[in-house]
């Protein structure tokens, strides 16, 4: 058949829009981190030799290395036991974690300062248990580090879920029928098989965790900044656009690094599928 | 004049020719069934006929029109498709109303046509349904309906009971068939299951790598195809190979042994011809004078029911025998039998 | 159920259902929260009172970020439906060079972070007098909307069977007839849940808003940004109990709509 309207044309809106409002605002990011104050590679410079933000860079990959690993710990499990179990428990399960896409970060790190607050119930059990003082969570790298993943966790689970809940259960039974015990043909056929999942859901997040600005802002150390959190505070407290874009830009730069990781190993037009 | 010409019809798909040189004349009101394995290009040439693909060479004619560069919707030709595609949102007398409001006719004439339509396949207390209340079998008939409420010039019918299980399958053939004698609509038939084909048409063209094979007449085609594809694939069969003796209609087989037809012999630049025989002209026992005999080694015999298939096999070629059932013949198994045929029951194909 | 060798373990179920809580728990902690009668974030409360939903209720001071929120996520969601609905269509339909690119392009604003498109609107749109304006919020929203609309439309689309459209033709609809009559009928629920996603996602957007929206144009995430951050004000676990309500509600109609969309098969 041929095609009514042309190809060009449904493309327009988009591509304009994305030109206009997504690639021109970052394109003068990237002209202030070189024009500010003045032309040259100086924001760069302060940015790669300082110490003070080399500190920052590792912290902020450790923290998305650590919220990738507890929803790859987390995650596996649930996304595991909703496609094996299958029927209304998975349905439920699946609603719960697709209800945390309904709700905002913002409540759901809020939720977090009452857990983790010092009139909490974490307290109060800790109080309880006789454990004198009792620890202080809130504001802390641990409660961003916590809130973060139970954030980012549906991601995981539900990335993983699509690619186990396809695998045909009459794989497992011929394992078994070939002698194999539970856990031989979990590490022989299922885990293999879902590898892709895992490698794609723990991109997704560490992609996610390491340009994380609300929650680290509201629930971690102000002594113990993440990237984000840096390149805010150079505008906000400090006014310096320049250093700020080229922050912007570092992540940026990592930011495609990692896509295209991704991208080699899952591919990114996946995402729609 | 016939009703529907092809002439030379081409269809490239980047390096794959879908269909080649496809000549076909279909007169009005006759039933013509496309018949052919999946990729034979009966599926490509259907869709040309109905304008979802561009011929790349060749003209088609459709009512005295030359078609083949007018789009789908101004060819006046009804189509039901494999999955029935029924619009979901609307309800059965809705869907059937669709071609007929689309060009604008009055309202007590689609009204009207509706009611004729959904009287002819038997739904017209379902006018209000969705087509997801229905049963298959009855979205099937809705899709015909909606096929030929509007009385198109021609109905395509694009394998239509695939979906069906075998006794629906069957009950919607005869149902087919009562239609088409009602309405006399031209009508061409897509499948891949030559039983189908052969209840159902007036003619058979069967379809193999892109080419026509043979046009003709279900039992024509049955009894004398034109090339050892279209004898494989409608009926059963037994082809045996030889070379050509000194007369037209003798056949010398490798080990030695001449058969006799009564058709003289396809034969290539090497002397090669090949017979057909149907498995039930073969007879077991002491042939006549004149018949064509030869010892068959039985391998398994399977019990059909009606009738017995043996399968054996005589200098390493396959032969199938379809006999009445018979102690002596169920017996026959691991055993070497006499099976002859008359000389007029063997045709004559192309060699391999 | 016979309980074969693919079904899990109950270790396995018990675990599931752990990290199932932890879920669901932290959401479940606001709605009483919410009727708390102390001053400040305290769990569990000690007394149950209205007090709070009444503080929310009559303070402009939270209404109007509330409203500014509404009219910034239907403008948004509305302008990104228009521009990014002919993209899907394109992306899903046609075949043309740069397919794959043009995907990854459009989907980019989704994985880019926030905290980086911030700064840049912030600068950008402080140039041309954008910020603190609807205008502004809106635009940005829009543009990290596009992934979202895109993802909701393309599965609904590769969903919907071609052989309608073909059906429509050879029953003589035009490719405008087409268009009208079948193609946008039976995408009617999806425009609807593209543009409820788009929706949530401008509601839910922080970050972009905490830089650009201001005082005047402030919206709700920004104000309970604010409130956690710095008054510890507990009209926040209204708003939070609120949304919840609103999310649950919101994704009961969007599972309807996809019940909808996928009739039951022959």
């Amino acid at each position: 058949m041929k095609p009514g309207i042309p190809t060009w044309l449904l493309l327009l809106p988009a591509v304009a829009y994305l030109v206009l409002v997504f690639g021109a605002p970052l394109g003068n990011t990237f002209w202030m981190s070189i024009t500010e104050p003045s032309l040259g590679l100086q924001n760069f410079e302060t940015i790669l030799t300082d110490p003070l933000y080399a500190r920052v860079y590792l912290r902020t990959v450790l923290v998305a290395a650590s919220v990738t690993l507890l929803c790859l710990g987390f995650g596996y499990p649930l996304a595991h036991y909703m496609a094996r179990r299958g029927g209304l428990a998975a349905a439920l399960l699946l609603g719960i974690c697709g209800l945390c896409f309904w709700i905002s970060y913002l409540v759901r790190t809020y939720a977090w300062t009452v857990i983790l607050g010092n009139r909490g119930p974490v307290t109060a059990v800790a109080r309880w248990l006789g454990i004198e003082p009792p620890p202080v969570l809130l504001f802390t790298t641990t409660a961003s580090l916590i809130a973060m993943t139970h954030i980012l966790l549906p991601y995981m689970v539900l990335t993983l879920y699509v690619v186990l809940a396809r695998i045909d259960p009459n794989l497992i039974r011929a394992a078994h029928s070939l002698g194999a015990s539970r856990w031989q043909s979990f590490t022989a056929v299922v885990l293999p098989l879902s590898l892709p999942a895992v490698v794609s859901g723990c991109l997704l997040v560490f992609i996610f965790c390491v340009g994380f600005y609300v929650t680290p802002t509201l629930l971690g150390s102000p002594r113990d900044m993440m990237i984000s959190s840096l390149i805010a505070n150079e505008i906000e407290a400090l006014l310096d656009f320049g250093s700020a874009s080229a922050l912007a830009m570092m992540l940026l730069a990592a930011i495609l690094v990692l896509l295209t990781i991704y991208d080699r190993l899952v591919g990114i037009d996946r995402i729609m599928r | 004049m016939s009703h529907l010409h092809l002439r030379q019809v081409s269809k490239r798909f980047g390096a794959v020719q879908a269909v080649i040189d496809a000549t076909l004349q279909v007169q009005a009101g006759e039933f013509v069934s496309l018949l052919g394995p999946s990729g034979s290009g009966k599926t490509t040439t259907l869709m040309m006929i109905a304008g979802f693909e561009e011929p790349t060479a060749g003209s088609i004619e459709l009512a005295g029109r030359q078609v083949e560069h007018v789009p789908p919707n101004q060819r006046d030709i009804g189509m039901v498709f494999q999955n029935y595609a029924l619009f979901p949102h609307l309800s059965i007398a809705a869907n059937i109303a669709f071609p007929l409001k689309v060009r604008g006719r009055p309202r007590a004439e689609t009204e009207a046509a509706v009611r004729g339509a959904l009287a002819l396949v038997g739904l017209e207390e379902m006018a209000t349904r969705l087509p997801r209340q229905l049963s298959g079998g009855q979205q099937q008939r809705v899709a015909l309906a909606r096929a030929l409420g509007y009385q198109p010039t021609l109905l395509l019918l694009d394998e239509p009971l695939s979906a069906l299980d075998k006794n629906l399958r069957e009950q919607m053939q005869i149902e087919l068939r009562r239609i088409h004698r009602q309405v006399g609509i031209t009508t061409l038939y897509v499948t891949h299951d030559q039983a189908e084909a052969m209840t159902l048409s007036d003619r058979i063209v069967v379809f193999n790598r892109g080419r026509i094979e043979q046009v003709g007449a279900p039992l024509e085609v049955y009894a004398r195809p034109a090339t050892r594809f279209a004898a494989g694939f409608i009926g059963d069969s037994t082809i045996l190979d030889g070379t050509a003796s000194t007369a037209p209609t003798e056949l010398r087989l490798p080990d030695g042994t001449t058969l006799h037809t009564a058709q003289p012999l396809h034969t290539n630049a090497t002397g090669a011809a090949s017979l057909l025989i149907r498995p039930e002209d073969f007879h077991l026992g002491e042939p006549p004078a004149g018949a064509n005999a030869l010892p068959v080694q039985v391998l398994s015999v399977l019990n059909l029911g009606p009738h017995l298939l043996l399968i054996g096999q005589h200098a390493g070629r396959e032969i199938r025998i379809r006999t009445p059932v018979s102690p002596a013949a169920l017996a026959s198994e691991g055993s070497t039998i006499t099976a002859w045929w008359l000389p007029a029951k063997s045709w004559p194909i192309p060699p391999a | 159920m016979a309980r074969g060798p693919e079904a899990p373990s109950l270790a396995n179920a018990v675990l599931a259902w752990c990290v199932a809580g932890f879920i669901l728990a932290p959401l479940i902690i606001i709605v009483p929260m919410s009727f708390s009668a102390a001053s400040s974030f305290e769990f569990p409360p000690l007394r149950y009172w209205l007090g709070h939903y009444r503080t929310y209720f009559s303070s402009a001071d939270w209404l109007q970020p509330t409203l500014n929120s509404f009219l910034v996520g239907i403008a948004s969601s509305a302008l990104t439906l228009l521009v990014a609905t002919p993209a899907a269509f394109a992306v899903n339909r046609r075949e043309f060079a740069g397919r794959r690119a043009l995907q990854i392009l459009l989907l980019t604003p989704m994985l880019v972070p926030s905290i980086i498109m911030a700064i840049s609107y912030y600068s950008v749109f402080g140039s041309l007098g954008l910020n603190q304006t609807y205008t502004g919020i809106i635009l940005a929203h829009s543009c990290v909307s596009i992934p979202v609309v895109l993802i909701a439309m393309s599965a609904s689309l590769r969903n919907l069977d071609r052989n309608l459209e073909r059906a429509a033709a050879i029953c003589g609809a035009t490719p405008t007839q087409s268009f009208r009559l079948v193609t946008l009928p039976l995408l009617r629920p999806a425009f609807i849940l593209a543009g409820f996603f788009a929706f949530i996602h401008s509601f839910d957007e922080a970050t972009i808003s905490l830089f650009i929206s201001g005082r005047e144009v402030s919206t709700l995430p920004k104000r309970m940004f604010a409130s956690i951050h710095l008054e510890a004000d507990p009209v926040v676990a209204v708003v939070s109990a609120l949304m919840i309500f609103i999310a649950v509600f919101a994704m009961a109609i969007a599972t309807l709509l996809r019940q909808r969309r996928q009739p039951a098969r022959a």
